[in-house]
């Protein structure tokens, strides 16, 4: 995996959205192609990385990559929330985009080989983590058990649904999806992600990392429950979105504390985001 | 690429700033240091001028509506065809829109371009009751229309009162002023019922119910009367009808100004005495943007004059510009109440005086202001409008109704869209001209950077169109009717560009007593004295509509003060501004009213919930901003930024805006 | 180090204007203050003129800057892109020492991190730099309690120090090295170290009875910033006074931070860019959608002490981020500049 990881650091690369999906309410994927084959042979992530994505005549916004950094379609998967977002859910099949990146730490992967997975996402905190999951079954006999609870508001808001249902038919990967109010297809759990995890799991602390992204207040009462099971504050981790405008570590728009997240983070441990002194 | 002295063309405080210019674009912005009101500093607004002068979303040729579409044209044949139509319009079927953002040769050009040339007197700026109330006043009581005191002592003030507004929002700079006044020991009292930031820095804050600000300077004159805190020596020799002034304060009942204001007697009392003792006294109050009502002006000028606050030192009132020559376009009478300084429209004499001096016949017709035109004047047919900045245009079914709309402007907006004939105007960069701030400060601007081809000043323009309906007018600078301007307005007889070249700004008056300028007004000579200002010489205050407490509970107010960006069709054209007000759009987009946190737990409101907002005539739906700034029973609606300004108050309009004071009794209703 | 005598500074500066554009402290003619700014004629510069107004961080990090150009034609899908840049030379003449120092920090903190600026690198590349020594301070001055002057220590290519009227000249680079033997300046003798010496001294020993604007405590004040001791009321009272204006970052010679915006001009193109920002605005952390976390202005006061002075921060200078030079102090409409807020945090500390 150590590829060369040489970043696209300025002048943006051009590259080619080449399928749209609909996932969910005002949420579309993207899959991309660079033009330039070098570049789309010498582009290398690490799961949990972001890059800069320049919308032509709209602007530029940070996004988390979902994909595997390896055999994996290239994609983003976005929510309109602005000006620069709203313009990329105009694009058709064909039209060009700018990429800059990676950037960021991204997640631990080499470290936690051996160990014990949870993954916990609510909402489209499941993007960010799907590119980890996604590399961890890669690999799945490197590591001990691997486990996602995942929740959403309802079934509609659920993303992913190609992947999930790949997943539930996944030996050894042991998946509870949950939705906040009853619906009559559903056969999934009902209830919020903190009280299946409450619920549902039992593991050596010891051995087991968590990697935990969603709303806050989901993300809050999820990292309660993980401590009641007596999972360390440095084995949980999670991912940070800031406001970004260069994703070099100059703009300094991102700063959290002493950090910064596009070069220090995205990536943090529970343990680092205690300490980092400001809201998150 | 080097910098250029100007001066910031926001608001009406004028601070002087260094533009840096690098192949004919303005790149950046720097304070002036050494500037003497604004001294090194600017607000986040003056420091992002030069994001708004490199837009390239600007009016640059001329353009004629053709069957509903505008039309690119030359100016030549924009000039014709504006030429053609007005030979057939008559004086009063014509309303003339000026901008207080327009230098005075612009201004004054435009101004003699309507009465002189189409003998019209229908000529007005949009919203500035507030500066016509306060000159009023100030003519009324003491002869002299503007700034009283001189900001340049107030660091020794004593005692700073600041009526109204959001001073560190409008005019920060000034806000900047008293609070560095404060810090060298003056007693600041703020005067508005939101607690602003003003309010936050000064040390006493009096929060009157809504619409009874003028009680609150009538109570205060009241107490000291009561308690014989009067400067007879001074109200005797220098004042004239102190005595009927005397009776009317008799009338005034504090337990009904405790009542209605909501004030105690108490803290009343001991602003009355800490400002009867005080020796170097400022008040402040803002104009154009949402003033006070003309009694409040009238009752603070009544308190000062009682304890002989004015024309004693440099202290004294404050009126206060939100727009950069708000004042300067009075000054050169673009209103129909006075003719170019401030002499009296409705006088022969004053007529008289200005048709020896223009060489012309002057209509006698009283003039109208364009809004009273456009509601009103049925005859109407043509309206030319300069640089109308504001986002908000009311009448918009009766101007479309128009023969003849001329927009002469810099920038694209909704005004733009209505008109027939677009004339682009240069950014106040790329021309010469002269605007005059809140002190009474003439400052000249010179031209920094050229305009694209085919745009010219619009005094060259106005020239032009003259001259084409027969009169010979001859300018060929700014410079020259700059001369002229010395010639017609009495505050400006000594100035000169030679003179203004060398200063940062000349205080007015500058004649033949005061070559030099005048810093402040001067205790009034042998033979004339001040006046206390008496209701019956001011007109009315507007009443709010009449209350029913029962169905109604709730004060609503609206305002621009406290977010006060300031003219947003020009704002939305830089970055950081735009991303600043955009950071509260982003948070509520349609648009919000703030509660008091009591009225909220008691009705159990959420933040963002939505509420429903019911008056006698018309309800609307916005979501709730949970806020510390408004007092229990009152609701706050920020007026400025058109994607919040629902219907419901738009139709209110007219009303809302008369002043700060006036409310609206409304009851609040939880969900949407 | 060399001797530059008067008549030879005309060479100099002569010299410089052959290969550079020159900026330097000149004195605007009507207010009289000092303006660091391009010279449109050598005799402006003015060497004894007290510190400018302004930094010369524009000349590196320009106030409003393209930093890329693309044109998309949606119909044809085809993309141009790229960096347009003509810059010229310059040569920075009389930089005071707090100025320069500026611009190292500048410089390691757009060069010297995980990545490197390319657009600042460009405007760096092509620079020369010429400090000036303070041989008396000025009243907004305290970089003695910032290490950062009064006299330049590193980074310059020429650092002129005045001993009676003419300077010593002290060589930092090659490129100053054969600038000097260009225009035949004359060897200084042993003596020359121990009378800079002397000078430097001498400014050091004056600034109790010169600069007398500034009082800061920077060393008490950082030890606090970074243990994160101080009362959320110190912050609250400072973030109260503030009004939201930018000026601190903006006079700030090692203020770094900045916006970038796409805007779409008539031609068709689009211009990708970069503008002063500062984090004194709400908006600066704003994220699209809802969450602003740092939302109260005093926390974003807060911010910004917290990157000048913590230890923390000094990382990515090496040194504290304020070099100094007291303008924040002159242009901010809250007075809470920085040495005041040093103020505030020694009351604190000390009870006074
Ligand atoms: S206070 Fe007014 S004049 Fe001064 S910088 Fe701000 S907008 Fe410009
Ligand atoms: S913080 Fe203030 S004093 Fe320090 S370097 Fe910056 S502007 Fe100068
Ligand atoms: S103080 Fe604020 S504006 Fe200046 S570099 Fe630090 S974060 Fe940026
Ligand atoms: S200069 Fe002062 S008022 Fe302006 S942002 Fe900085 S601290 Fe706030």
């Amino acid at each position: 995996m150590e590829g060369s990881l040489v970043p696209i650091v300025t002048v943006p690369e051009v590259a080619t959205v080449v399928e749209i999906r609909d996932e969910i309410d005002e949420v579309k994927t993207f899959y991309f192609n660079f033009d330039r084959p070098e570049i789309e042979q010498a582009f290398k992530i690490r799961s949990g990385q972001f890059i800069m994505c320049t919308i032509f005549g709209a602007g530029e916004f940070a996004v988390s990559l979902p994909f595997s950094p390896e055999n994996d379609r290239k994609h983003i998967s976005v929510r309109r929330v602005g000006k620069v977002t709203a313009a990329l859910h105009e694009l058709q099949p064909g039209d060009k985009i700018g990429v800059r990146g990676p950037f960021g730490n991204g997640f631990p992967f080499e470290e936690i080989k051996g160990k014990n997975i949870i993954y916990v996402a609510g909402g489209i905190g499941l993007i960010p983590l799907r590119s980890s999951i996604v590399q961890v079954l890669q690999h799945r006999a490197e590591f001990g058990r691997v486990i996602l609870v995942y929740g959403a508001r309802s079934s509609r808001d659920l993303m992913y649904k190609e992947s999930i249902r790949e997943w539930k038919a996944t030996e050894n990967f042991e998946t509870y999806f949950t939705i906040d109010r009853p619906e009559p297809d559903w056969s999934g759990e009902v209830g919020f992600v903190n009280q299946l995890v409450a619920k549902k799991l039992s593991l050596p602390a010891d051995n087991t990392v968590a990697f935990v992204c969603g709303p806050p207040v989901m993300f809050n009462s999820v990292i309660k429950e993980l401590k009641l099971k007596g999972i360390k504050e440095d084995h949980i981790y999670s991912t940070l979105e800031r406001h970004m405008k260069c994703g070099l570590g100059k703009c300094q728009h991102c700063a959290i504390g002493r950090t910064l997240v596009c070069v220090d983070g995205p990536v943090y441990t529970y343990k680092q985001i205690k300490t980092l002194g400001e809201q998150i | 690429m080097s910098y250029h002295r100007g001066v910031c063309n926001f608001c009406g405080t004028g601070c002087g700033h260094l533009l840096q210019v690098e192949e004919g674009r303005v790149r950046g912005v720097y304070p002036l240091p050494g500037h003497p009101l604004s001294q090194g500093r600017l607000c986040v607004r003056g420091w992002h001028l030069h994001e708004l002068l490199q837009t390239e979303e600007r009016i640059t040729t001329a353009f004629i509506r053709k069957n509903g579409e505008l039309q690119q044209v030359s100016l030549a044949q924009a000039l014709d065809y504006v030429t053609e139509k007005l030979k057939k319009i008559k004086g009063e079927e014509i309303a003339f829109l000026a901008s207080p953002r327009a230098s005075n040769e612009d201004n004054y050009l435009f101004g003699k371009l309507a009465r002189a040339v189409m003998k019209s007197n229908n000529l007005s700026l949009a919203s500035d009751a507030g500066q016509e109330a306060s000159a009023r006043v100030l003519l009324s009581g003491g002869s002299w229309p503007a700034a009283t005191g001189s900001l340049a002592r107030l660091k020794q003030a004593d005692f700073i009162l600041v009526a109204g507004g959001d001073l560190t929002k409008q005019n920060p700079i000034i806000a900047s002023e008293i609070h560095r006044a404060r810090r060298a020991g003056a007693l600041v009292v703020t005067v508005s019922p939101r607690k602003t930031q003003m309010a936050r820095l000064s040390q006493v804050h009096l929060r009157p119910a809504p619409g009874t600000f003028f009680l609150v300077f009538e109570g205060l004159t009241r107490i000291l009367y009561e308690e014989k805190k009067i400067k007879a020596d001074y109200l005797e020799k220098h004042t004239e009808n102190f005595q009927a002034f005397f009776k009317k304060l008799d009338q005034v009942d504090l337990g009904e100004v405790v009542a209605r204001t909501g004030l105690s007697r108490e803290i009343l009392t001991e602003v009355a005495q800490k400002f009867y003792q005080s020796k170097l006294t400022y008040a402040f109050y803002p104009t154009g943007v949402q003033s006070l009502g003309q009694r409040t002006m009238a009752a603070l000028f009544n308190l000062m004059l009682l304890s002989g606050k004015l024309g004693q030192n440099e202290g004294g009132i404050i009126p206060v510009t939100g727009i950069s020559n708000l004042l300067g376009s009075y000054d050169l009478g673009l209103s129909p109440a006075f003719l170019p300084g401030y002499l009296v429209a409705s006088e022969e004499k004053n007529i008289q005086k200005l048709e020896e001096l223009w060489q012309t016949p002057l209509s006698r017709k009283q003039g109208q202001s364009v809004s009273v035109c456009l509601t009103e004047n049925e005859s109407l047919r043509a309206l030319v409008v300069v640089d109308h900045d504001e986002e908000i245009i009311r009448n918009v079914n009766r101007i479309k109704e128009l023969e003849l709309v001329v927009y002469f402007g810099a920038y694209h907006n909704n005004f733009a869209s209505l008109a027939q004939v677009i004339i682009p105007r240069p950014s106040y960069a790329e021309a010469e001209g002269t605007f005059t701030n809140a002190e009474r400060r003439v400052q000249l601007s010179r031209k920094k950077v050229d305009p694209p081809p085919e745009v010219r000043p619009l005094w060259k323009n106005l020239t032009e169109l003259a001259r084409a309906l027969g009169h010979d007018w001859k300018y060929q600078s700014a410079e020259e009717i700059f001369s002229e301007i010395a010639k017609v307005v009495p505050q400006y007889s000594k100035l000169t560009y030679r003179q203004l070249e060398s200063h940062l700004g000349i205080k007015w008056p500058c004649d033949e007593k005061h070559p030099q300028g005048t810093d402040y007004l001067q205790l009034p000579e042998a033979g004339s004295k001040f006046r206390f200002v008496l209701e019956e010489n001011v007109r009315p205050q507007a009443q709010s509509i009449a209350e029913e407490k029962a169905n109604f509970p709730f004060r609503l107010t609206v305002g621009r003060s406290n977010y006060f960006w300031h003219q947003n069709s020009l704002m939305k054209r830089t970055f950081i501004p735009k991303r600043e007000y955009n950071a509260l759009l982003l948070l509520y987009p349609k648009g919000f009213v703030e509660v008091s946190e009591e009225d909220a737990l008691r009705l159990q409101l959420r933040e963002k919930q939505p509420v429903r907002i019911v008056s006698e005539s018309a309800e609307m739906t916005l979501a709730a901003r949970i806020s510390p700034d408004v007092l229990p029973g009152q609701l706050y609606i920020p007026y400025f930024i058109e994607e919040m300004i629902p219907e419901f108050l738009l139709r209110q309009a007219a009303e809302l805006e008369k002043n700060e004071e006036f409310f609206l009794p409304v009851r609040l209703e939880k969900g949407g | 180090m060399y001797w530059l005598e008067r008549h030879q500074l005309d060479n100099l500066v002569k010299k410089l204007t052959e290969s550079y554009e020159l900026f330097g402290p000149r004195r605007d003619e009507v207010s009289g203050e000092i303006i660091f700014d391009r010279l449109s004629h050598p005799q402006q510069l003015d060497l004894k003129a007290p510190i400018p107004y302004n930094p010369p961080k524009y000349i590196l990090f320009p106030h409003y800057e393209e930093i890329l150009k693309y044109r998309y034609d949606r119909q044809s899908k085809k993309v141009v892109l790229g960096r347009v840049s003509h810059l010229k030379p310059k040569a920075l003449v009389g930089l005071r020492s707090c100025d320069l120092t500026g611009i190292l920090c500048l410089d390691r903190f757009f060069l010297g991190q995980e990545f490197v600026d390319e657009v600042y690198l460009e405007h760096r590349k092509k620079l020369f730099l010429i400090s000036n020594t303070c041989v008396r301070p000025f009243p907004q001055c305290f970089c003695v309690c910032t290490d950062s002057g009064p006299s330049a220590r590193e980074g310059f290519d020429l650092d002129l120090t005045r001993v009676g009227d003419r300077y010593l000249v002290e060589i930092g680079s090659k490129k100053g090295q054969s600038l000097a033997e260009e225009l035949g300046l004359k060897k200084a003798g042993e003596e020359a170290a121990e009378l800079k010496k002397k000078v430097v001294d001498e400014s050091v020993s004056s600034f109790d009875a010169f600069a007398l604007e500034n009082k800061a405590w920077i060393s008490r004040a950082t030890n606090r910033l970074t243990t994160g001791f101080i009362k959320p009321e110190v912050w609250e009272y400072i973030g109260n006074q503030c009004f939201e204006c930018g000026a601190c970052s903006f006079v700030c010679p090692t203020c770094s931070c900045f916006n970038v915006e796409d805007v779409n001009r008539l031609d068709g193109a689009t211009d990708r860019l970069r503008t002063w920002d500062s984090c004194s605005f709400e908006g600066y952390t704003k994220m699209a959608g809802d969450h602003n976390p740092r939302k109260p202005v005093e926390d974003r006061r807060n911010k910004r002490f917290f990157c000048k002075l913590s230890y923390s921060q000094s990382k990515k200078y090496l040194r504290p981020g304020c070099v100094g030079c007291g303008r924040c102090a002159r242009v901010c409409p809250g007075d809470i500049g920085l040495p005041n807020v040093v103020t505030y945090i020694r009351r604190e500390i000390t009870g006074e």
